[in-house]
């Protein structure tokens, strides 16, 4: 049952140990050791069995950002006090806990994996799921992604239903609970079935524990794609200090040379979960990614602190001495045509070999990490998807050369925006689009195998009604506000609008259209854009 | 008006009804604002509204002057401000304080004659919208859904039905209480005492035994030619009409093959005779757009009215539409005059909208002090002053 007030205060209280201050290197961790800190702050209520094992606690398993998310909710629901018996800080007995239950109680890399989206706040991401029952029962009020990235005994997949009920009786009453008998549902399917699926233990989970952790010290070459600014390239140098912490200093461009640089800190969990805090410019950014078992890559994102819908899928591979192409910026050229390509990688040695009917008109600049060519491609440059080669290093898939853009895909296809500002809480939420380019290949047609996907090209952009109910109700006044170059959506003031019909929010449901002239020809693509309330409460994981 | 607490939004006008999720209390201490009431002139019977809203004030509504003539503070929180009358329509028994308390309150003077805290020890109580008064106004019931907070652990309860004795001043206990289906919004009592509960189906619990039964079919009707119902409704109206009645939303199907493509949706009511028992379902109309309430006109049952951001009336015989007006915001809790010849729209922001029933003219708005309605739903009836 949810209190506004009460909310307020949970999400200050979550932002105030979000991802940012709970995972910052510079804090230091409690001097007594995690044992002593659940002694002293969980005992209260959680008993310990025999075989030191606790209550409820130990039987569970989750993603650092799952750990302080309960231990945050014990803290407000169940005024817990986070003791360190050494005399340091609450907040850092807190963190040290997230850190030992992230370490010792966490997911496997591959147990995570299929839902990175929701720890990279891809909140765009369509979920699918294979049981409708799933669906409803969890995953209409969050994501299925919050519940799959758990791992839990019967019983306490079955305490979790008696929470859930508890805490939120109304779920029972809503659409898709009032339809069944939801609490008999849950006990009898959904807790058996979760605990067959995602049980305590698992192989992946006592393999991982017994594996070595890399550590993750060295020079980083960072490639990255930031929807609604385009291709990254950068370097990330990060220093190793005590407890998996390490120091972060990140410098990169964007393709049209505006620089995205700054630094921070990071904090290494479970031995592969990468959390950073960094400043740039004005700017709080979070980093979540994944370190690879051999400590050669990490992935994941970087997004902005109070503006998660922008930021920066990013792929970091550690320097060695090998010589390593490891992207083209932009991936395309025209044949027929003329383009500006940046090769990216590390200790790049050598000439470029871009493949017959590819030729390289000038090379502009050259360093080690990156080499700027002019390059022309042939009328009769072979259509496709090509490896280039620089040096002794090959990279597949590096280009693709196409003829003709036939069509426009705007991607996402489907994005919510959400109100906000106007004196409420919450800020506007802005939806970020971008305009892929399509070729329909040889034959012409879209829609075949030969399509090419050719990439992200400059569009006008406007919105349009997505119905007649839109149209009706005006949508396109009121919701908010399209960037006509950039592909941005500004959705309106939050709060009730004397000025619209029952003085609804400034809701909208939107088409968005992309849309290019090639030679006197436009060629135009849609998209999907919901744009509705605020969303009050914004866990780590939604 | 908040204009954070809106439980509708545009999601429904995509067709989608919003579920019962934004509850919203503010602290709040206080005590009666006493009103004006004994200083109205005219002692003859008319009609009164009463409705609650936030923080956490009991209205009475002087219908005919279109104004509040007493306003109530009550201790606690919000929610859902749902309202019972005892038969005599001097005492207003509400739910809130967050869905768990229960005041018996002397809607003239503001005097809170009965309280009950529903929540005790480790057992927390909720109540989603479901009060009821005995006809003798001896007895007051709720529908509580108990989950006892263990040291490490939640356990949901059993629901039952509570049985609170009205004369047991400030800190009553229930004195029985039953088994009960889980589920349960709205309730009614019969004029033989039945306690009617609107839940999957709507069932009929004998106060004295508890023995349960389905007095109406609803979702396990199990019709061939229809689809699952969907009843969402936390706004026991009807007591006007003597009758308890909440509105569903189905598909009717071409044939057995049950396609959903070629089917009709509808909208239909279930009610229940509250003199006789005898219950009744039927299709009134089309459903092209969300409705959150709806309530037969009292002088003409063949005319049935819904509201959310229209206000519609059906010819309930013919299945059609006759009249429907946009509305200057959503109401969710619509209710009329004695003798039918007005509508009030309540719920939501914190004014009432006044309409007149034939024409769907709108007559005026009544303000309330202080903030919304919400869930809450209006009771209206006729007594002297």
């Amino acid at each position: 049952m949810l209190n506004i007030g009460r909310l307020a205060r949970v999400s200050a209280l979550l932002a105030l140990l979000g991802t940012g201050q709970a995972f910052a290197a510079t804090d230091t961790p409690a001097t007594s050791s995690p044992q002593e800190i659940i002694a002293a702050s969980c005992s209260g209520c959680h008993a310990r069995d025999g075989e030191g094992r606790w209550f409820r606690i130990s039987d569970q398993r989750k993603t650092p950002e799952g750990w302080q998310m309960t231990l945050v909710r014990m803290q407000i629901t169940h005024k817990a006090q986070f003791i360190d018996p050494a005399g340091g800080d609450g907040d850092a007995a807190l963190r040290t806990l997230v850190k030992y239950f992230a370490d010792t109680q966490g997911l496997a890399p591959q147990e995570r994996a299929p839902y990175s989206f929701i720890l990279e706040q891809e909140l765009n991401t369509i979920e699918e799921h294979d049981s409708e029952q799933f669906r409803s029962m969890c995953a209409r009020c969050h994501t299925g992604a919050r519940v799959l990235l758990q791992r839990r005994t019967e019983d306490e997949w079955r305490n979790l239903v008696h929470f859930h009920l508890g805490q939120f009786p109304t779920a029972e009453y809503q659409m898709m609970g009032r339809d069944r008998d939801w609490l008999g549902e849950a006990l009898r399917d959904v807790v058996p079935d979760l605990a067959k699926k995602y049980p305590l233990q698992t192989d992946a989970w006592t393999q991982w524990q017994a594996a070595p952790k890399p550590a993750l010290a060295g020079r980083w070459r960072v490639l990255g794609y930031m929807p609604g600014r385009g291709d990254f390239s950068g370097v990330m140098v990060t220093g190793a200090q005590d407890g998996d912490r390490y120091t972060v200093v990140f410098n990169g461009q964007f393709a049209d040379g505006e620089a995205l640089s700054g630094s921070g800190s990071a904090i290494v969990y479970t031995g592969y979960e990468w959390r950073g805090t960094l400043k740039i410019g004005d700017e709080s950014y979070r980093q979540v990614m994944a370190a690879s078992a051999d400590g050669a890559e990490l992935t994941g994102r970087m997004f902005q602190r109070d503006h998660d819908e922008w930021g920066l899928r990013m792929r970091a591979v550690r320097e060695t001495p090998r010589s390593e192409l490891l992207a083209v910026q932009p991936g395309f050229i025209a044949a027929g045509g003329e383009s500006l390509l940046t090769l990216v990688g590390i200790n790049l040695d050598g000439a470029a070999d871009l493949g017959p009917g590819l030729k390289v008109l000038e090379e502009v600049s050259r360093s080690a990490g990156q080499i700027l060519l002019r390059v022309a491609a042939d009328d009769t440059a072979a259509v496709g998807v090509r490896a280039i080669r620089v040096g002794k290093s090959d990279l597949p898939d590096a280009i693709t050369v196409y003829k003709g853009m036939d069509r426009l895909q705007v991607e996402p296809a489907f994005a919510v925006g959400r109100v906000g500002g106007d004196g409420g809480s919450q800020p506007v939420v802005q939806a970020i689009f971008d305009a892929i380019a399509w070729s329909n290949g040889a034959d012409g047609e879209a829609g075949t195998q030969d399509d090419l996907r050719i990439g992200r090209v400059a569009a006008n952009w406007s919105v349009a009604p997505w119905n007649e109910q839109a149209t009706a109700d005006q949508d396109v006044r009121f919701a908010g506000q399209m960037d006509k170059d950039d592909g941005v959506f500004t959705p309106a003031g939050a709060g009730p609008n004397p000025e619209r019909k029952y003085q609804t929010n400034n809701a909208g449901n939107l088409k968005v259209i992309a849309s290019v002239d090639r030679d006197g020809q436009t060629i135009q693509g849609d998209g999907h854009l919901i744009v509705t309330v605020q969303r009050w409460n914004n866990p780590p994981i939604r | 008006m908040c204009r954070h607490t809106r439980l509708y939004d545009r999601a429904a006008r995509a067709g989608r009804v919003a579920m019962l999720t934004v509850l919203v209390a503010t602290p709040l201490a206080g005590c009666a604002d006493k009103g004006d009431a004994s200083a109205q002139a005219n002692a003859g019977p008319r009609d009164f509204l009463v409705v609650m809203n936030r923080p956490n004030k009991l209205n009475l509504v002087d219908l005919k002057q279109r104004k509040v003539v007493n306003s109530c503070d009550l201790p606690g929180d919000y929610g859902p401000g749902t309202v019972a009358m005892s038969p005599d329509k001097r005492t207003a028994y509400v739910l809130t304080n967050r869905f768990e308390n229960i005041y018996g309150v002397d809607v003239d003077t503001c005097e809170i004659r009965f309280s009950a805290r529903q929540s005790q020890g480790d057992e927390r109580v909720k109540s989603i919208g479901s009060i009821a008064v005995s006809p003798d106004g001896k007895e007051v019931y709720t529908h509580q859904n108990p989950t006892r907070l263990l040291i490490d652990r939640y356990e949901v309860q059993d629901a039952r039905v509570a049985v609170f004795d009205t004369s047991a001043g400030l800190e009553a206990r229930p004195v029985r209480t039953f088994p009960a289906p889980r589920q349960i919004t709205i309730m009614a009592v019969g004029k033989d005492g039945t306690l009617y509960m609107g839940g999957r189906d709507i069932y009929a619990m004998n106060m004295q035994t508890g023995a349960t039964t389905v007095a109406l079919a609803s979702q396990s009707r199990n019709d061939p030619l229809e689809s699952l119902r969907d009843s969402l409704t936390v706004w026991p109206v009807g007591d006007i009409n003597d009758e308890m009645v909440r509105m569903y939303s189905a598909a009717q199907y071409k044939d057995a093959s049950q396609d959903l493509a070629s089917a009709d949706w509808v909208w239909g009511f279930e009610r229940v005779d509250l003199a006789t028992g005898a219950v009744e379902t039927k299709v009134f109309g089309p459903l092209e757009v969300v409705l959150f309430s709806g309530m037969a006109r009292p002088s003409d049952p063949n005319q049935f009215y819904g509201v959310l951001t229209q206000l519609k009336k059906f010819d309930v015989a013919a299945q059609k539409e006759l009249n429907s007006v946009d509305l200057e915001h959503s109401y969710y809790c619509i209710n009329f005059s004695t003798d039918g010849s007005e509508v009030y729209l309540a719920g939501t922001f914190n004014d009432i909208a006044v309409y007149d029933a034939d024409t769907l003219k709108k007559l005026g708005n009544i303000a309330l002090q202080g903030g919304d309605m919400a869930l809450a739903n209006s009771r209206v009836f006729s007594r002297a002053l």
